[in-house]
């Protein structure tokens, strides 16, 4: 925002002290954090109306469920409004910022991969706050729609030094997944909250494992997947989203037609179920892979 | 008006020959866009319901590339990709145009916001609207917004007593819909939108009412529908109706008061229709734009 003074936050976050950070930025630029009603759709459809006159807005949603509200405004207007901009060279730069904590059946629920499929919207779902930096600064640096994504079920206190937030913010190009962990036996492709589980798992457990951090589901690193599992021959995608019809799904049905033959086992999928996010605290456990399961089928694979 | 007049009763032929798609037209409701736009500073925004060939006109986009777009030709002002409902053309300050329902008052709302506080000009935004929009929760999220924030935004809500073929009964519940206004401190009032005389001098008043108190305003017009929804939909309305609303024609009105004869508006309308007929040729030859790809 100091380097670039079309950037403006619209939402409910600012004064409402939802987030962490809000109320700092809001103490450094007062008149560029502006707090809207709790009119979701509305706000958005606003926030892109500000685009038409050169801002490049960040639109907060703060919970990812008023997203199936706000799927109007992002996907019919936001979207087509910097399509139409685009054909007489005037593209926008819209960010969109949803957060995912467990509560109960609507609240946490995990949308990325319903927004993933939307032609000319980018989805980003970091797993630490360095790339939740790097992929917001490119965000604001590039043309076009995103939806950027933070994982609050992810804990601070297990971050790495070498994830935590610089001093210089980098460009963390979207389409670039992050080889996190290299080995030799299998892939694992996650993201967000199961990619920090899945690499607590493999560093607990010595696995000889390529972990590859999506970091945007789209656009989607196809070649970095399909690179590690010709030279692994094993695949296992862990994600935070339902399996049925997911990321994983698309990562698989692309491995099988693209590269088939360097297959050595099956294609194995984990995450969450087709079911409703339980109220109960102790439950909210059910609604992501466990990592007894993780590790279990790891060892499944590489066997 | 006899433009706008004579451009839609063009498109509806080519509709008819599968040229043009379902368009939607303005005939009946005018005065509205032309009377409103001809008010209003060039530099003023304007931003659009689905209903969009007569504003698009009133504020000045050229004819040729207009009508290339309305017949999704690449050689239209949005490379023949947004049809009649979805177009920008800011050389002329005509910001969007949104086909569905309700959404332009939030999105002009934001923009009347950011015309004031981030490019710091004086400059207001106006945002028309149908009454059954007003069904629509946008609508209300957007005054709701744009009254708290004290957008710029001029509200003008064309009543034409219709949302599609469904009558006013069945979704305003409110005599009017200005009056509707009042609950989020917007200040109102309601017109003949099919007098041009009363619609320039209401938008003159309005707008000046939204330039000096920088704050929202809604004027609602009441007009008449007399074209279909859309080509392809026929009116529920019977003949008798729609004869009984053509009496208050605007153009008709307008023409009787400049007591312009007959062979004078055919000479209007001949050279006019040249003019139509050279953007149609132009657009007809166009090629089609490809399938665009997006990031």
């Amino acid at each position: 925002m100091k380097a670039d003074p079309s950037i403006y936050i619209f939402g409910e976050g600012a004064h409402m002290k939802v987030h962490f950070d809000a109320p700092y930025i809001e103490k450094e630029f007062p008149d560029r954090v502006v707090t809207l009603p709790i009119s979701e759709d509305g706000n958005t459809n606003f926030g892109v109306g500000t685009s038409l006159a050169g801002v490049k807005p960040i639109i907060d949603v703060i919970s990812s469920d008023f997203l199936f509200r706000t799927m109007d405004s992002i996907c019919n207007t936001a979207v087509k409004l910097n399509f139409m901009s685009e054909q007489i060279g005037k593209p926008k730069t819209i960010v969109i910022k949803s957060e995912f904590l467990f509560g109960g059946p609507t609240s946490g629920q995990r949308l990325e991969s319903q927004f993933a499929r939307i032609p000319g919207l980018n989805v980003a779902v970091p797993s630490n706050p360095r790339d939740a930096q790097g992929l917001m600064n490119s965000a604001l640096r590039r043309n076009g729609v995103t939806l950027l994504f933070e994982d609050r079920m992810i804990s601070d206190k297990d971050t790495k030094e070498s994830d935590m937030i610089k001093d210089v913010a980098e460009d963390i190009p979207f389409g670039k997944a992050m080889l996190r962990r290299k080995g030799n036996s299998l892939t694992v492709v996650s993201y967000a909250i199961t990619l920090k589980e899945v690499e607590s798992e493999i560093e607990a457990n010595g696995f000889d494992c390529d972990l590859l951090d999506l970091r945007s589901l789209y656009p989607l690193d196809y070649h970095a997947i399909s690179e590690s599992v010709s030279a692994t021959g094993k695949l296992l995608i862990v994600e935070p989203d339902v399996v049925f019809e997911g990321v994983g799904a698309e990562i698989g049905a692309y491995i099988a037609e693209c590269c088939p033959s360097s297959l050595k086992k099956p294609i194995k999928r984990l995450g969450a179920p087709r079911s409703v996010i339980p109220v109960s605290l102790d439950m909210h456990k059910y609604m992501l892979p466990s990592r007894t399961e993780i590790s279990d089928t790891i060892r499944k694979m590489m066997s | 008006m006899l433009t706008v007049r004579l451009v839609e009763d063009r498109l509806q032929e080519l509709c008819f020959l599968g040229e043009a798609g379902d368009l939607h037209f303005n005939k009946g409701q005018e005065a509205i866009s032309i009377g409103t736009c001809a008010v209003l500073n060039e530099e003023d925004y304007i931003v659009t319901h689905h209903r969009t060939i007569a504003h698009s006109i009133a504020k000045g986009v050229p004819l040729r590339p207009l009508i290339s777009e309305l017949l999704g030709k690449a050689t239209g002002i949005n490379g023949g990709v947004a049809g009649e409902m979805h177009f920008t053309y800011p050389d002329v300050r005509y910001m969007f145009t949104f086909q569905l329902v309700g959404t332009c008052l939030p999105v002009a709302a934001g923009l009347a916001w950011a015309v004031k506080n981030f490019l710091k000009e004086s400059n207001i935004v106006a945002c028309f609207f149908g009454d059954a929009a007003t069904s629509n929760a946008q609508v209300h999220e957007g005054l709701s917004i744009a009254s708290v924030r004290k957008a710029p935004l001029l509200l003008i809500c064309e009543n034409n007593g219709v949302a599609g073929n469904i009558k006013k009964e069945f979704y305003l519940p409110t005599k009017t819909v200005a009056e509707r206004a009042a609950a989020y401190g917007i200040g109102s009032s309601t017109i003949d939108g099919n007098n041009l005389q009363l619609v320039m001098e209401a938008a003159a008043r309005a707008s000046e009412y939204v330039r000096e108190n920088s704050k929202p305003y809604l004027l609602e017009m009441e007009t008449t529908r007399l074209s279909w929804h859309k080509q392809g939909m026929p009116d529920a309305r019977s003949k008798e109706e729609l004869a009984k609303l053509a009496e208050r024609d605007p153009l008709l009105r307008e023409e009787t008061r400049l007591g312009i004869s007959v062979e004078k508006k055919r000479e209007f309308a001949n050279e006019i229709n040249v003019e139509i007929e050279d953007a149609i040729v132009a657009a007809r030859a166009a090629p089609y734009p490809g399938l665009k790809a997006v990031n």
